[in-house]
């Protein structure tokens, strides 16, 4: 047998006689099964409420009786966020983005309802998900594991036996990471395999694009990401004075990176960039509406210029003439001018959001972890990005919604009527259910180029780290 | 034995002060206090600036209202303007009233829920509902990610710090080869490590104090009727907290195991506590309580009245309101005058009421979700304590749901203002700005019950693990 094997199969005798050690990769396979279970319960749950939900929702439009189509944009309806199979491995930003949306005439309305808000405080504390399993726990039970793997056989004197038996640095070091590697595949690979089958049932797969390519990013990431920890926690290991020196510094970088890095570069960010209060940002919105967004054309003005502008075109002398409502147009007219208020607005908020997020994406360059909580939740489809998307797909169906009742408005009825004219189920089916899809990963991935930068560059150096240590044998003991 | 409890104190002493490295580690927690204050602070402190700008926006739209029932001669804009002061038919949806929560004192010291909740509304006569269920603007990348406040230096990283100081407190005398030396001393090794751990637990307990006064004092001055209670409430759950994490390093130290293992050990319960428990809580809560908030989605709806030119159908709405609320109902006059207004008023209220057991029934369910999680934090200390600390800074869950009650009841105030004059075909005397309708919250007075009780449990678990711990000591 190769040293190399040898080695590792030492190295998972050892383990497995640590009592400790082993409670925790029970405890950690247990929580992952708890963890996939209640979320794929509470999947099952709330996507039963939202299709239920939003086809209520669906027949009270295309129901609500014969009247005016500008009084059926003001009824409008509602979308509500889908879930996907795939969230339940990370709920990511599900329990604090909104989940649902009043659609009308005239106003963009913000998502409602986060659902961290129906939780006490302890809500704070997190969810258990799989992914807090993997990204958190997972690399402490890799620090315990491997802490002692090189400063015990120092300690016992093993060490320098090993080396006159002419085990080479090399298969020392690969050896033990290849049992380490081992033995978190004991409790993974079953996981993954869980993972995979429980994502391919496809439920939701008309909703979120390569779901395929999205699993396996996902293990390829936390792969790398706990193999990361693997290197370090050996490498650690191998220039450690004592095992208790190497535990230590362990545990204090893993504090800093998964508890500490996080929540500071967040109030930095927020503080850095200040967001609006929605009042002032509502009030912003009305004064722009009615006053124009440059302050100089305010709404008065616009009307009397379309009206104008279609009087020439027409060759006619007064609105009634016009062959069709000028009323629907001019409404409508005045909605398309909302679109690039809300839109200018609705942008600001979106950049302060990415300057803000901008600086996490530049901490993980450093900080593996915060690369590794971006990525998955952007391949779970719950981060911000893909919410971001969610918004602008919703809100460019409620305006394909407004156009379509303004143009009924402006062809089918008269100047100067309005309860003369009512519009019936025709008009509410012309209008297609609500559907989304998400967009391919790839062009979220975009957002996460300086993540997957600093995720590949730790291992990069990592993996160098321990080939030059494998090189050099330097004097045991000084 | 008292003098040689003062050796050992003075020999700690010496061994602690030398030890830079552990000066250091205090260094740097006191500097991450220092900066979980300051972050607390600048978070509550754009709250405020917030409640001033809504405050400043409302007192402008009625001073507004006032002055134009000064003048005689108006202008064509300023006539429209008087209208909505006087004339209750425009005024009760136009005139917006701001219910706002003000943040405690101490609300930067533990922002609990507070950026999670709205802590303002404008509150108009039309559907409550319609006007209830905005959200504040937030990024939810941060709102996941959660407060760096003071609070999360206490329940997270004094636990840490308090591991860091005393899991070896056995082990390091048996690796350093000094426990033989001990064991020939006249004072039993249990009762060494004992004091040893009381001296640590005055110098960080101490330590922690004086970080959390610093807070206080920063944040607001303990001695006001206000603060007073909280001062003393937050001080001393800080007290039971960092003496339940001693007795569990005392029950960890007894176990007369190597230091690896009591560090692996220590952090393994610190995981237990702050991280397992809570999460676990959490997921069996959101799968054991489901709540689904699109149930609630339909009640915003701004709906309209069919048909506006159907006098009849506002009428029927209008004396079913009325049959409601016949204090509103007007002798002298019918209810012809301003009769789109009134059935729009009617129906808008006859709405909230329909609604009302839909909302009603959803905060049940959410107080219920709450009850089981509160049922259970005493499974963790740290839970116990986030709940706490959130509790004496008024930012938890109940503060915000009686919020929520207490809007209805303002929305009550406002609304039985306009439509008293509405329907009674009255208009609004300048006189009658003086009695406008205000808010006022109500005060959760079973938390100090809660906060107390709790406390009083983390003290006694503290003191349950040490006495386990001496116990296993004398094995």
């Amino acid at each position: 047998m190769s040293p190399l094997v040898l080695v590792a199969k030492k190295e998972i005798k050892v383990a497995i006689r640590e009592r400790i050690v082993v409670a925790l990769g029970v405890i950690i396979t247990l929580l992952l099964a708890i963890s996939v279970y209640a979320g794929f319960l509470s999947y099952q749950q709330q996507k039963s409420v939202i299709e239920k939900t939003q086809a209520e929702k669906r027949e009270e439009w295309l129901n609500q009786g014969d009247k005016h189509p500008h009084i059926a944009a003001h009824f409008g309806t509602f979308v509500f966020k889908p879930k996907t199979a795939i969230s339940l491995f990370d709920f990511g930003l599900d329990a604090f983005t909104g989940t649902s949306i009043y659609l009308e005439a005239h106003h963009q309305h913000e998502f409602m309802f986060r659902p961290a808000q129906d939780h006490s405080t302890m809500i704070r504390f997190g969810e258990l998900s799989a992914a807090l399993v993997l990204k958190i726990l997972m690399p402490l039970l890799i620090i315990f594991l491997a802490f002692g793997c090189f400063t015990r056989e120092r300690e016992s004197g093993t060490f320098s036996l090993l080396l006159s038996q002419g085990v080479s640095m090399r298969s020392l070091v690969w050896g033990k990471i290849l049992a380490f590697c081992l033995m978190l595949s004991c409790i993974l690979l079953p996981f993954f395999l869980c993972t995979i089958l429980l994502t391919a049932g496809g439920e939701s797969s008309n909703i979120l694009h390569d779901l395929h390519i999205r699993t396996m990013l996902l293990i390829v990431s936390y792969g790398a990401y706990l193999f990361l920890f693997i290197a370090f926690a050996v490498w650690t290991s191998l220039h450690a004075v004592s095992g208790r020196n190497a535990l230590l510094t362990l545990l204090s970088v893993w504090i800093v990176l998964t508890i500490l890095m996080p929540k500071v570069v967040a109030n930095v960010s927020e503080n850095l960039y200040v967001l609006p209060s929605m009042r002032a940002f509502k009030a912003d919105i009305e004064h722009d509406k009615a006053h124009c967004l440059d302050g100089a054309s305010p709404r008065s003005a616009r009307i009397a210029r379309l009206e104008a502008e279609l009087l020439k075109e027409y060759q006619v002398d007064s609105v009634e003439e016009l062959p069709f409502n000028f009323e629907g147009v001019m409404m409508q007219a005045g909605e398309e001018y909302s679109h690039q208020v809300y839109d200018h607005h609705f942008g600001k908020i979106k950049e302060t959001f990415s300057r803000q997020n901008r600086l996490s994406s530049i901490a993980s360059l450093v900080n593996p972890y915060m690369s590794i909580q971006n990525l998955s939740m952007a391949f779970s489809g719950t981060d911000i990005y893909s919410f971001i998307h969610f918004e602008e797909v919703v809100e460019s169906y409620r305006r394909e919604m407004i156009r379509k009742m303004n143009n009924d408005m402006a062809e089918n009825s008269k100047y100067g009527e309005f309860y003369e004219y009512a519009a019936g189920s025709e008009l509410w089916h012309e209008l297609r259910d609500f559907s989304y899809r998400s967009p391919s990963i790839w062009s979220i991935l975009k957002n996460y180029t300086l993540e997957i930068i600093g995720l590949i560059a730790w291992l990069a150096l990592s993996l160098i780290f321990l080939f030059q240590s494998g090189r050099t044998t330097k004097p045991l003991y000084d | 034995m008292i003098e040689s409890i003062q050796t050992l104190v003075r020999y700690e002493w010496k061994a602690f002060i030398r030890n830079t490295f552990q000066l250091f580690m205090l260094l740097v927690m006191a500097a991450i206090g220092m900066y979980a204050i300051y972050s607390g602070q600048s978070e509550i402190n754009q709250q405020r600036k917030n409640i001033e700008i809504v405050s400043n926006l409302e007192e402008e739209e009625f001073s507004r209202y006032r002055s134009s029932f000064e003048n005689e001669e108006r202008s064509l804009e300023e006539e429209q303007l008087h209208d909505i002061a006087s004339r209750p038919e425009f005024a009760w949806y136009r005139h917006g009233y701001h219910a706002i929560i003000p943040p405690h004192d101490f609300a930067s010291l533990s922002i609990g829920q507070r950026d999670l909740f709205r802590y303002y509304y404008r509150l108009t006569g039309m559907s409550l509902y319609y006007q209830l269920f905005e959200n504040e603007l937030a990024n939810p990348v941060n709102l996941m990610i959660g407060n760096f406040d003071l609070s999360f230096v206490i329940v997270y990283l004094i636990p840490l710090l308090i591991i860091a100081f005393c899991y070896n407190l056995f082990s390091s005398e048996k690796e350093n080869g000094t426990l033989a030396l001990l064991q020939i001393q006249s004072i039993s090794i249990p009762y060494i490590i004992f004091i040893r751990l009381t001296f640590y637990f005055f110098i960080l307990t101490g330590f922690i104090l004086l970080i959390s006064t610093v807070g206080i004092i920063s944040a607001g001055s303990p001695l006001t009727d206000a603060n007073l209670l909280p001062t003393i409430a937050w001080l001393s759950i800080v007290v039971a907290y960092s003496g339940f994490w001693f007795g569990l390093c005392y029950l960890i130290n007894s176990f007369r195991k190597s230091s690896s293992f009591n560090a692996v050990a220590a952090i393994g319960c610190w995981l237990l506590f702050l991280i397992i428990i809570p999460t676990v809580l959490n997921v069996v809560a959101s799968s054991k309580y489901p709540l689904n908030s699109a149930t609630l989605a339909g009640l915003t709806r701004r709906s309209s009245m069919g048909n506006e030119d159907d006098e009849k159908a506002m009428k029927k709405l209008i004396s079913e309101y009325l049959n409601r609320r016949p204090d509103l109902q007007s002798d002298t006059k019918g209810i012809e005058n301003n009769l789109m207004a009134k059935g729009y008023a009617s129906f808008t209220s006859l709405g909230d009421i329909k609604n009302k057991a839909v909302v009603d029934e959803y905060n049940s369910q959410v107080a219920k979700r709450n009850d089981w999680t509160s049922r259970l934090q005493w499974t963790s200390p740290a839970i116990n304590m986030q709940n706490c600390l959130a509790l004496i800074a008024k930012t938890d869950l109940t503060t915000f749901l009686l919020f929520q009650t207490d809007l209805a009841n303002f929305h009550k105030k406002i609304t039985d203002f306009y439509f008293k004059r509405l329907f009674r075909d009255q208009p609004i005397k300048q006189e009658d700005y003086n009695q406008l309708p205000t808010f006022t919250l109500t005060e959760n007075d079973n938390r100090w019950k809660y906060v107390w009780f709790s406390t009083a449990k983390i003290f006694l678990a503290g003191i349950f693990i040490t006495v386990l711990g001496f116990f296993r000591f004398m094995k």
